[in-house]
């Protein structure tokens, strides 16, 4: 097929049914039109999970007759983007095309259909234009409870589909804009926190209004043949930029391997994910054969979840502006064996946690790829999103929740070559919003005593990666507190092109009479597995510590200039021992009480470099 | 009357008197900003002038580049890096970008190095008690520190200082005790009392920084004015375009960070209040970059903070101003998919578009204009540049597409007029407005030659370029008014027994800018307020000045809400976050001049001369030429037209017509 770029004008139209410069216009018009869907929501949610962690998304596509193009996927929650444009194929494909009418709403949340979990509901309202179906827009939204054993669902001990939460098949939620009684009440006769639901359930629903007038206003101004011939544009766009960066990579067959500890179940099964990515000219194939058996917990992912992964890592790697659309993938093969830990099948498959399961597969992805793009390839970051919820009552009889606010949130990114690492972000799977202390402690009984980066925990590098992040948080009222940290036995920040891995993390808390339980992590060789109780218990005045997994380094730390090394020493990033040590920089001088006066033992470090 | 806009390469100044509009430019100095400034005052004269106002980008520009004071920051013990955190998230286009990093974290340039950053041992918690008194001696070492570093300033913010401002107080009188009586402080309960530590921490930040850059400044600027023989009023802008006595502005100068822009916006209030129009899209289209802002019900568009750079957020009052890398000198390149891509690297002023011939070799808008007949090459800046054909069309021809020579140079003009029209959209939805109640006010040296091709694209009413399009924003000096503002914090739910606490709460503010003002004004109320369960504020809810009766005040945030989000939750209960009082003191202010007349019979019988345009669609085009100073009002034509003036070209494209109103403006439509 000729290349994009080398089509002639008629040829272009032909294809695109709109000239060049319309498709250009177009594709930029998606993008903006699923940021404003999310950027009002966003500000207007009620859920903490949304408003401040950003866990949504929202997406085009174009109608059934095209082929359902995904042009653009907003860039706020990626891990829903991947699994977006076959969740709402598969939704409405099952609800049925022809039942479909102006102001419908379907609604749809099945993990083994939709990919992620339960919780993320998936809001699909069908756009029409002069009595056809032109398209699609969609939000997908983590709901802040969808029923299950557990309030929030914020834990990995469930053991399957039915202690996991409701399962909506796809259902009307409005039908010609009225709102449909039946799936309402199935919703709120199932789940807690109905006061937070429902406004937010409005709000998307506001933010689908708001999609449909805007992909109407375009195509009342194009015309519906231009705008879906610009939705595959798009997607053409994006699957031959990917091919083109893969063909510029040298052929090869990599494997890349990583593992989670454990499940909820016991600490006597570890969970690998094993991938073989084999390139061929501007082709790849991602096998998962030799990923281990699914878990017993709801630490489990499906294929989606995998594709997802795979299209994150080859975009990060191959095609890093812009857009996800539904042509990235194109040009890569997925092969996926059934049962496994990133394909778990129900009713004992359970999904819950399928985003540490992403982490991991991306781990194993990126791994894999370091092996066949040089200096290109990107460390891996702190390797978990390390989430920790809290509830309890206070002493007035009224009670708190903390989700996601100060457990091992906030974390370090991996090098490359663009230089060193942010020590405080999501993951490179997530976009959202830091929580203040200041708000969490006018609405939580909890003091956030610090929250800094260890010194010498980065991943050594020419380019270090970000530190571990240790936060202490004393507790004003008794709480029982959910961990969901699945990544302490080894380091998954690994180092690449000679860079060095980052620090392990750890959990500890220490109780109101100042006894220290270490809870989670590696103590002298022995793993102290989380799960050992259902919970942790803690009474007023305990302690809890969460230190997080650094990330990886990239290039050989000895090359590093010794003045960035000074630099590290001076600012806290690391000891004078650990320059020495990792950097074989010898640095002289008191960092704490006179950071300006260190200096650079030039000699010493020449001698110490040569001998490495 | 006159005002001053210090920008990055000219510093611009504009005299208003007796309903005549002077302006000059002189090129602005980085040494010293201030002898531009009274050179070109000096030009236009400064005897008689009651009053002078002056806006800059100049604390903007030191924060991007770095060009910073070394100043220090204290914080609660544990909590330095919240000025490395910022609020965590990366912008939604660099998602997946490895290169990307936090501009302002300390894997990239942090504006206070972790080593000037001190945590100090105290603690309040979230009820204003103390969990940890202030250890005096261990803030003294930690202060011996900041002095062996030489810091010139020391910005103070502690967690939970909101609530109770003591142990700021009191380390201030440390910091004072240990570094002198010199040194310049802020401390984050008086500068921007409001919760969520990271904005009031880098408001403060940038609070000492400004003091730093301002005061020495200031003071030299009103001595040379006075012995220049200026005698009256000496006022900075704010990032609302708001004034304030230069004295007052330096108490809290984080207000004054950026100061031009925001004048672009009055100056289109103020001339749509001229012309009858309360609805504007208010376009600068510039050589880097194109800023739109909006003026809705007659009144802009104000945002509770200020983005400096991604994330880097100040609790400044600030016109909402969104910018897009459109402008003249955008670069124009080939993606590898063959699209045509405008921007958003920009060539500048230096090397400048090729056409300049200063050794830019890349194509920019600017070149296609030339090549398109647009600009006329010795006319260009009023004839102080000869632009160079040949050298646009080389750069043209180095482009690697297969696109016709044509092609690129009518689809790189045709798509930098589609981006600007995507942020155009961009702004009004984001609002919640309809573009179709819009008119849009194009200026800046290449609004008027880009915005009416897109005027189709855009959906607004018009497209309308002002008198004087080249300067314009510098004229929104001469339109604002002195506003003095506060704004406090107080999580409070919004039931009947709240009303005293509220009420005393604005009391005590109304009565503290009483006395900064030293005179009365008009009294402006705002809340921001949110549902129950939700973390972000709807900012700005109106509510009148006397009692307050709380009831009102849920209804007002239930209208402001569904306005905003398009839905009414009257079943949540509503809680207060933060009270904002601003002062509104009337300043004398420009007239656009009087209606000028239909009567001049030499410019009527000016006969357009025709010259050609091409690529613009396909096949040349005859268009007409016209000098807009020779245009009566009330003069109508119909496009494809070129109207030339000294620093800017207004194209009509074809099926639009262009009328001259009574101000001397030309209104563009679709015929």
């Amino acid at each position: 097929m000729t290349a994009i770029r080398d089509l002639a004008p008629a040829e272009f139209e032909e294809r695109y049914r709109c000239d060049r410069f319309t498709a250009t216009v177009l594709t930029n018009r998606f993008g903006y039109l699923v940021e404003h869907m999310c950027a009002r929501l966003l500000t207007s949610a009620f859920s903490p999970i949304l408003r401040d962690f950003y866990d949504f998304a929202a997406t085009i596509t174009g109608p059934p007759a095209c082929g359902w193009p995904t042009p653009a996927m907003s860039a706020s929650i990626v891990l829903f983007t991947g699994t977006m444009a076959d969740s709402v194929r598969n939704t409405v494909e099952e609800y049925g095309v022809d039942r479909l009418e102006p102001g419908d709403v379907i609604v749809a949340n099945d993990p083994y259909r939709n990919g992620t979990h339960v919780n993320d509901l998936l809001f699909v309202r069908p756009v029409f234009h002069a009595g056809d179906l032109a398209g699609f827009v969609n939000m997908k939204a983590h709901q802040l409870d969808m029923g299950g054993v557990v309030p929030a669902g914020f834990s990995i001990a469930k053991r399957n589909v039915y202690e996991n939460g409701l399962v909506l098949s796809p259902r009307a939620l409005y039908r010609a804009g009225k709102p449909v009684h039946d799936t309402w009440s199935l919703i709120f006769d199932n789940v807690r926190f109905g006061e937070i639901l429902a406004p937010d359930m409005l709000s998307i629903v506001a933010e689908l209004d708001l999609g449909e007038r805007l992909l109407g206003e375009t195509i009342e101004r194009y015309g519906a043949a231009a705008v879906q011939g610009a939705m595959t544009y798009a997607c053409d766009a994006a699957a031959e930029r990917m091919s083109t960066a893969l063909a510029a990579v040298p052929d090869g067959t990599w494997v890349g391997e990583d593992v989670i500890d454990c499940d909820a179940a016991g600490d006597d099964e570890e969970y690998r994910v094993r991938v073989t990515v084999t390139k061929r000219g501007g082709r790849a194939e991602v096998d998962f054969s030799g990923t281990s058996r699914q878990a017993r917990t709801c630490i489990n992912a499906t294929p989606l979840d995998a594709k997802t992964t795979v299209g994150i890592a080859f975009k990060y790697l191959f095609d890093p502006e812009g857009w996800f659309t539904s042509g990235a993938m194109r040009a890569v093969d997925l092969v996926i064996p059934e049962g496994t830990v990133v394909s778990a099948l129900p009713p004992d498959g359970a999904v819950f946690a399928y985003w540490e399961q992403s982490q991991v597969m991306l781990s194993a992805v990126l791994r894999a790829l370091a092996q066949g793009v040089g200096e290109d390839a990107i460390a891996g970051d702190r390797g978990s999103a390390d989430i920790h919820s809290a509830n309890g009552v206070r002493p007035d009889g009224s009670s708190w929740i903390s989700a996601a606010q100060v457990g091992g949130e906030i974390g370090a990114y991996g090098g490359n070559r663009h230089g060193d690492a942010d020590s405080q972000m999501l993951s490179y799977q997530a976009n959202g919003i830091g929580v203040a202390v200041e708000s969490v402690e006018s609405e939580v009984p909890v003091v956030v005593l610090r929250h800094e980066p260890v010194p010498d925990t980065a991943g050594a590098g020419y380019n270090r990666g970000g530190a571990s992040m240790l936060r202490d948080t004393l507790w004003l009222a008794p709480a029982r507190h959910h961990l969901m940290s699945l990544r302490y036995k080894r380091a998954p920040g690994f180092g690449v092109h000679g860079g060095g891995e980052g620090a392990t993390g750890g959990i500890w808390i220490t109780d109101e009479a100042g006894e220290e339980t270490h809870v989670a992590g590696m103590d002298d060789g022995v793993y102290r597995y989380p799960y050992r109780v259902p919970f942790w218990e803690t009474r007023t005045g305990a302690r809890l510590r969460y230190v997080t997994a650094a990330g990886g380094g990239w290039g050989n730390p000895l090359e590093r200039e010794p003045e960035r090394v000074l630099r590290d020493v001076r600012d806290g990033y690391l000891t004078i021992e650990g320059a020495a040590r990792d950097y074989g920089v010898v640095v002289t001088g008191d960092p704490e009480r006179d950071p300006e006066g260190l200096r650079i033992d030039l000699e010493a470090t020449d001698r110490l470099r040569r001998g490495r | 009357m006159l005002g001053v806009d210090v920008g990055g390469t000219f510093t611009d100044v504009v005299a208003a008197r007796d309903g005549r509009i002077e302006v000059t430019k002189v090129p602005s100095s980085a040494t010293d900003p201030a002898s531009p400034v009274i050179e070109g005052a000096g030009r236009l004269g400064l005897g008689g002038v009651q009053v002078f106002n002056h806006a800059s980008t100049m604390g903007l520009n030191a924060v991007i580049t770095r060009a910073l004071p070394k100043v220090g920051f204290l914080t609660t013990e544990g909590h330095r890096d919240i000025l490395d955190r910022g609020r965590i998230w990366r912008p939604p286009a660099r998602q997946s970008d490895t290169s990307w990093r936090r501009p302002f974290g300390d894997a990239a340039r942090p504006l206070v190095p972790r080593y000037l950053r001190r945590g100090i041992t105290e603690r309040l918690l979230a009820d204003g008690s103390v969990h940890t008194p202030l250890d005096e001696e261990q803030a003294r070492g930690q202060l011996e520190v900041l002095r062996r570093c030489a810091v010139e300033g020391v910005a103070i913010c502690l967690l939970n200082a909101y609530v109770d401002a003591v142990h700021e107080r009191r380390l201030r009188e440390l910091v004072h005790e240990e570094l002198g009586e010199g040194v310049a402080v802020s401390i984050s309960s008086e500068t921007s009392s409001l919760a969520k530590e990271y904005a009031r921490a880098s408001t403060t930040v940038v609070d000492v920084l400004m003091k730093l850059i301002f005061t020495g400044y200031a003071h030299r600027l009103d001595e040379r004015l006075r012995e220049a023989g200026f005698a009256g009023e000496l006022n900075f802008a704010d990032c609302a375009a708001t004034l304030l006595p230069w004295n007052e502005a330096l108490e809290r100068p984080f207000r004054i960070v950026f100061a031009g822009p925001a004048a672009g916006t009055m100056s289109s209030q103020r001339f749509g209040e001229a012309l009858g129009e309360r609805n504007l899209v208010c376009c600068d289209v510039g050589g880097t970059s194109t800023d739109v802002s909006l003026v809705v019900d007659g009144a802009p568009f104000v945002d509770n903070t200020f983005e400096l750079e991604h994330d880097l957020i100040i609790n400044a009052l600030s016109t909402e101003i969104s910018s897009v890398g459109a402008g003249g000198g955008s670069i124009v390149s080939i993606s590898p998919t063959g699209d045509v891509v405008v921007g958003p690297s920009s060539a500048g002023s230096d090397p400048g578009p090729a056409c300049y011939g200063r050794g830019g070799t890349q194509p920019t808008v600017t070149d296609a204009a030339l090549l398109m007949g647009l600009l006329d090459a010795d006319g260009f800046a009023g004839g102080a540049l000869h632009l160079d054909e040949g050298l646009a069309r080389k750069a043209f021809v180095s482009l690697d597409s297969p696109l016709a020579l044509e092609q690129r140079i009518g689809f790189a003009f045709r798509i930098a007029a589609a981006n600007i029209a995507e942020e155009v959209t961009n702004v009004v939805l984001r609002r919640g407005e309809d573009p179709r109640d819009f008119t849009l006010i194009a200026y800046g040296a290449a609004g008027p030659m880009l915005l009416p091709a897109a005027l189709d694209l855009m959906h607004v009413r018009r497209v309308v370029v002002p008198p004087h399009p080249g300067n314009f924003s510098a004229l929104g000096l001469l339109s604002t008014d002195l506003v003095y503002y506060d704004v406090r914090s107080a999580y409070v739910p919004l039931v009947p027994e709240a009303a005293p606490q509220i009420e005393a709460v604005f009391d005590e503010m109304e009565r503290r800018l009483r006395g900064r003002a030293g005179r009365d004004g008009e009294v402006r109320r705002s809340f921001d307020g949110r549902l129950f369960g939700q973390s972000w504020e709807t900012p700005f809810v109106q509510i009148p000045e006397g009692p307050i009766d709380v009831a009102d005040l849920v209804e007002r945030f239930h209208e402001t809400y569904e306005r905003r989000y398009g839905n009414r939750f009257p079943y949540i209960p509503v809680q207060g976050v933060s009270y904002r009082v601003e002062l509104r003191v009337p300043s004398e202010k420009v007239d656009f001049g009087l209606p000028r007349g239909g009567s001049d019979s030499r410019s009527r019988s000016q006969s357009p001369r025709t010259i050609e345009l091409r690529h613009f669609a396909g096949e040349p085009l005859e268009a007409a030429e016209y000098e807009r100073s020779a245009l009566p009002a009330g003069a109508r034509l119909s496009g494809p037209a070129v109207i030339r003036e000294g620093l800017a070209t207004t194209f009509v494209v074809p099926g639009q017509t262009a009328e001259v109103g009574t101000f001397g403006e030309l209104v563009i439509e679709a015929a």
